[in-house]
């Protein structure tokens, strides 16, 4: 198996088994991790700090989630950036089809990518294969 | 020489100082006659010593001669004495012996000192059978002559027959063999009788005899003392026979010192006398001498005193040779004024330095005074000074004569007059340059004389009587005001005045201004006089002339009176400004004006100027009262007017607009409301411009249009507008809520459809179609949502009812009482049964139930929930606040969400994100808002607020 590793942040369980599968069935990553808000992501990433794991290759991240949701989480890893040995490549992955949403992606140069779910297999092969 | 000054300054010495002399004098005198009383007395007093002890001498050989006579009688008496120490004839013996002898009264034969044998006995008889040598008494002396072998004179004692007297012993020895004495008793008083002591002048002198007392050996005198005895007033000699001490003493010695005394001040007074003498001989020319000592000081005083005014005199004076032209003397002041020192001018003559224009008259002059022909002469000359400068002076020349009365040189006293010249010069320029002045100027001028005019009036007496009174009989009588016109003489005209009158001379003018040709000119002529009769020396007036072309011209007439002559009105100035163009411009501005302000009153609006500084106005047109209805006058009554009618609550902003705008200098355009009189609120627009001069601003000037109808209208489409625009985004919010919630869903179903298809198994297809299921159910969740959201949104069957709020909150914590219990929460109210308000029911109890079933889920596990519902008023508006202590929720992070669809902020899974969102919706449907407060960890308070 290869060792590339992707998370996906999002509080629809639902979309989260979708990403599973469709990950399971691209066939590039590791079995993704899922978290259910930006909360548990980052305390999962600082752990993996912590522990001098490795830190995931790609990250979806969705906007709207309870507790802390994608701005928040963005604000995070930000303070946390120092530390990683590598950043993660991350993409906003939401049903959000608010502008200003998209804009304030685009705007943070952490961000690679906006993504409007539905995620396809392509999208994800897309998004696996930039560099 | 020297000697001789110093004798002669001797004698004047003491010439001077007569008081000294004199005391001198006195001394001298008074020192002479002391000496010669000193001499005199002590001569005098050595020719008395001399003659006492002569006569002393006398008395004691007198004495001793008597003593002897004495020791004869008792060696006679002795020799009576046979061998058997028996006397024989005693008796005849002793009574010749008696007779041979004066000073003996008794004589005694004294066997072994036993008295026995007297005589004469009569009168002795006491003294027979006593034993001297045993008597304390006697036996001394006695012992004296036994040891002495000689006769020894005792006593003076006093006798036991009376009397003092004196025992003289002889101490007679038989057959070597002391027999006894052989004595004669002297009575002293007969001793000193015969011995002459009573011969001497008793008036001068005085005798007295002392002893030893040989018991005491203290001196015993036995005769009375009459004067003291002092150092040197006596004589005195001794008589061994007896051991006794004579004295002749001077009874005068006292008296010659108080002579010698009396001597002395006669010589003491001669001496003052005398000093006194030569004091008042001498003081008569010392007087004289300070006279003339006075005298010198004086002319020494006054030589200084004009020496030093010619030395420093303000002006130069100097004593000039004729002859030579040379200076004898010459002051400080005269070389000064010509750069010389004293010694440079004595070598130069006057011809030297004076100007060679003035030299032949100066000359002349001098000649003149020489020969007699002028007694002095004055002139005004130019002298060179050192650096070749000229000076103008003012020269006076007066010849000093000798006592002959012949000239011997001139005495020249000048004074600098440069100055005076130089302004003079000036004065003539200035002249020139004012009389230029006076014709060229280009206003009309005349130099007028109104003395006579004032004279007259003096004569009618009407100087500074009161002024109506004045024009009143001015008016009155026409004639006399004729009169007093034709009374004013022109002494000048300059040419602008010529013009003006259209003449060519100043007769043509006289004759063209000699009347006045109307109504108009004699009453301005009129308040010309009064103005003359109150004293005043300035008028001014605009009135109208007739030129000789007898056109009319407006002048402005204007005189003032020369200096100097303000009482006599001997020169006065008169101006005539022709203002007949000004008159004409003045009368077009009016009339524009005029039309201007008429067409200002058409305007439909207020036209207005103000002050800059404070906003007061200066003019308003007379719209305003159709506006505002307070009138101009009103307006302009108050500087405050406008800031005092400006609508309470525009009036800060107002303000604080137009001076900013004033501040910079822009034109401004902006609206408010003012209060009208009737106490309507008026909208209005104001347009200001700003006006200023040389970059300061001078005024405001604006327009202010009434906009009321409007500002209505604009208020009402601003209304609707906002109502509109609301609805809109809350349309646009409610899209994207649809959408959002919305695509979720179907971007899952398209995903799971694409699974479903590339399904590798049929467990797997089982799997997504069971995924698909649920999110089918999820969809029609939230489409129910929706619905019920766009049912509130719609407004859609909204009933509002009055409803009692107390039972409404009595259900709700009825529906979550479950809750309640199992969290042990507390619920408080302040809400009575009497609280009615209008709403709708289902909404009311929607609200309750969605923020206290929150406040309930929301708890801190920490403490018991408490939960408290106020009914309250806030700005009219009723209130009702429901406030809990859980968990709380951060502001600053999820403030905009918090009110927004699906969103939750806790892990608590029953958390939807709907309930909030449909509260709101529910609230804003009914016309009010909500507002939460919240602090984490301490509690939250909604506000709804009830429209």
């Amino acid at each position: 198996m290869t060792n590339r590793t992707i998370w996906v942040i999002d509080d629809d369980v639902i979309y989260k088994t979708i990403m599973k599968k469709i990950i399971k069935k691209a066939a590039i990553f590791d079995m993704p991790i899922t978290f259910t808000n930006g909360k548990e992501a980052l305390d999962a990433l600082i752990k993996t700090v912590t522990n001098k794991e490795q830190v995931p290759e790609i990250i979806l991240l969705d906007i709207e989630m309870p507790i802390l949701d994608g701005w928040g989480f963005m604000v995070e890893i930000e303070k946390l950036k120092s530390k990683l040995e590598k950043f993660p490549k991350i993409y906003i992955s939401s049903s959000s089809i608010a502008v200003e949403d998209k804009a304030k992606a685009k705007n943070n140069p952490d961000i690679l990518g906006y993504m409007s779910k539905p995620i396809s297999l392509e999208d994800l092969l897309l998004i696996a294969s930039t560099e | 020489m020297k000697s001789k000054i110093n004798w002669s300054s001797f004698i004047t010495f003491f010439l001077n100082k007569p008081k000294i002399t004199g005391f001198i004098v006195f001394v001298c005198l008074f020192a002479i006659f002391s000496y010669l009383v000193a001499q005199q007395y002590k001569i005098q007093k050595e020719n008395n010593h001399i003659m006492m002890n002569r006569t002393l001498k006398e008395i004691d050989q007198n004495i001793e001669q008597k003593l002897k006579n004495c020791y004869t009688t008792t060696l006679t008496l002795a020799l009576t004495i046979n061998d058997e120490g028996i006397p024989e004839d005693f008796n005849a013996i002793g009574k010749r012996l008696l007779e041979s002898n004066d000073v003996v009264s008794a004589v005694q034969l004294v066997p072994n000192g036993v008295i026995k044998y007297t005589y004469p006995l009569k009168g002795n008889e006491a003294a027979t059978g006593l034993d001297i040598l045993k008597s304390k008494k006697l036996k001394r002396e006695a012992l004296k002559s036994v040891l002495n072998k000689k006769m020894y004179f005792a006593g003076p004692f006093k006798l036991k027959q009376g009397g003092l007297g004196i025992v003289g012993r002889f101490p007679v020895y038989n057959k070597n063999h002391f027999w006894g004495f052989s004595a004669v008793i002297i009575k002293l008083e007969q001793l000193l009788k015969v011995s002459g002591v009573h011969n001497i002048d008793t008036t001068n002198f005085s005798f007295q005899m002392s002893k030893k007392n040989p018991e005491t050996f203290k001196e015993e005198f036995y005769l009375p003392q009459k004067v003291k005895f002092t150092e040197n007033n006596f004589v005195t000699s001794t008589v061994p026979d007896g051991d006794w001490k004579i004295y002749l003493i001077d009874l005068k010695a006292n008296k010659a010192t108080s002579t010698l005394f009396i001597s002395q001040l006669l010589g003491f007074i001669l001496a003052l006398t005398f000093g006194f003498l030569v004091v008042l001989f001498l003081k008569k020319p010392a007087e004289l001498q300070h006279l003339v000592e006075q005298q010198a000081a004086i002319l020494i005083d006054s030589e200084i005193k004009f020496k030093t005014i010619f030395d420093q005199a303000a002006i130069g004076i100097a004593n000039v040779d004729t002859s030579t032209g040379t200076f004898i003397e010459i002051n400080n002041q005269f070389c000064k004024m010509l750069g010389y020192s004293q010694q440079e001018m004595k070598t130069k003559t006057f011809l030297q330095i004076t100007h060679p224009d003035d030299l032949k008259k100066d000359l002349n002059n001098v000649n003149k005074l020489k020969t007699g022909v002028i007694n002095e002469y004055s002139m005004e000359k130019r002298y060179f000074t050192k650096e070749g400068a000229t000076v103008w002076v003012n020269l006076n020349v007066a010849p000093l004569l000798n006592q002959k009365n012949e000239q011997i040189s001139v005495l020249a006293i000048v004074e600098d007059i440069t100055l005076k010249k130089q302004t003079e010069k000036i004065i003539r320029e200035r002249e020139n340059h004012f009389k230029s002045l006076f014709e060229d100027s280009p206003l009309p001028l005349r130099e007028e004389n109104f003395s006579k005019v004032k004279l007259y009036l003096q004569e009618l007496n009407l100087i500074e009587k009161p002024a109506e009174e004045v024009s009143s009989y001015l008016t009155k009588n026409p004639n006399i005001t004729h009169q007093l016109h034709a009374l004013i003489e022109v002494i000048n005209a300059n040419h602008a005045c010529l013009d003006l009158y259209n003449v060519n001379s100043k007769d043509e003018l006289i004759a063209a201004k000699k009347e006045l040709f109307n109504p108009n000119s004699f009453s301005d002529f009129v308040k010309q006089l009064v103005i003359i009769t109150q004293n005043q020396d300035n008028f001014s007036i605009d009135t109208i002339i007739k030129n000789a072309q007898q056109e009319y011209r407006n002048i402005n007439l204007r005189w003032n009176v020369i200096r100097g002559y303000e009482k006599s009105l001997d020169r006065i100035i008169v101006s005539n400004e022709d203002i007949t163009n000004r008159k004409r411009a003045e009368k077009i501005i009016l009339n524009s004006q005029e039309k201007i302000e008429s067409l200002m009153n058409t305007i439909d609006g207020i036209v207005w100027e103000c002050r800059p500084d404070d906003f007061a106005f200066t003019f308003v047109s007379k719209k305003v009262e159709g506006i505002l209805g307070y009138t101009a006058e009103e307006w302009l009554e108050s500087p405050t007017f406008w800031t005092d009618h400006i609508y309470p609550e525009d009036k800060e902003a107002t303000l604080e607009f137009c001076k900013i705008k004033t501040t910079n200098k822009e034109d401004h355009d902006f609206e408010y409301r003012m209060v009208a009189k009737d106490g309507r609120t008026v909208w209005l627009r104001d347009i200001v411009s700003i006006v200023s001069e040389n970059n300061k601003i001078t005024s405001l000037r604006g327009i202010m249009i009434d906009i009321t109808k409007s500002k209505e209208v604009e208020n009402d489409l601003k209304k609707s507008f906002d109502l509109v625009s609301e609805q809109n985004k809350r349309l646009l919010n409610f899209s994207y809520i649809v959408s959002h919630n919305l695509r979720s869903h179907t971007s899952n179903i398209t995903s799971l459809t694409e699974l479903i298809d590339t399904a590798e198994s049929d467990e797997e297809r089982e799997q997504m179609i069971g995924l698909l299921k649920t999110v089918a159910n999820s969809l029609n969740e939230t489409m129910t949502n929706l619905n019920e959201v766009v049912n509130i949104q719609t407004n859609i069957g909204l009933v509002v009812e009055k409803i009692n709020l107390k039972t409404y909150i009595d259900n709700t914590l009825k529906l979550v009482s479950e809750q309640i219990k199992n969290k042990e929460a507390s619920i408080q109210s302040n809400v009575n049964e009497e609280i009615e308000i209008n709403y709708n029911p289902a909404y009311l109890e929607s609200i309750l139930y969605n923020i206290i079933s929150n406040a309930l889920r929301y708890s801190d596990k920490t403490r018991k929930p408490l939960i408290s519902i106020e009914f309250t008023k806030e700005n009219n508006q009723n209130i009702i606040a429901i406030t809990d202590n859980g968990i709380g929720i951060d502001l600053d992070k999820n403030g905009s969400k918090i009110f927004g669809m699906y969103k939750t902020f806790s892990e608590n899974p029953d958390s939807k994100g709907i309930g909030l969102f449909i509260t709101k919706n529910q609230i804003e449907a009914m016309g009010g808002t909500i507002t939460i407060e919240s602090k984490p960890g301490a509690g939250t308070t909604f506000k709804i607020y009830i429209a």
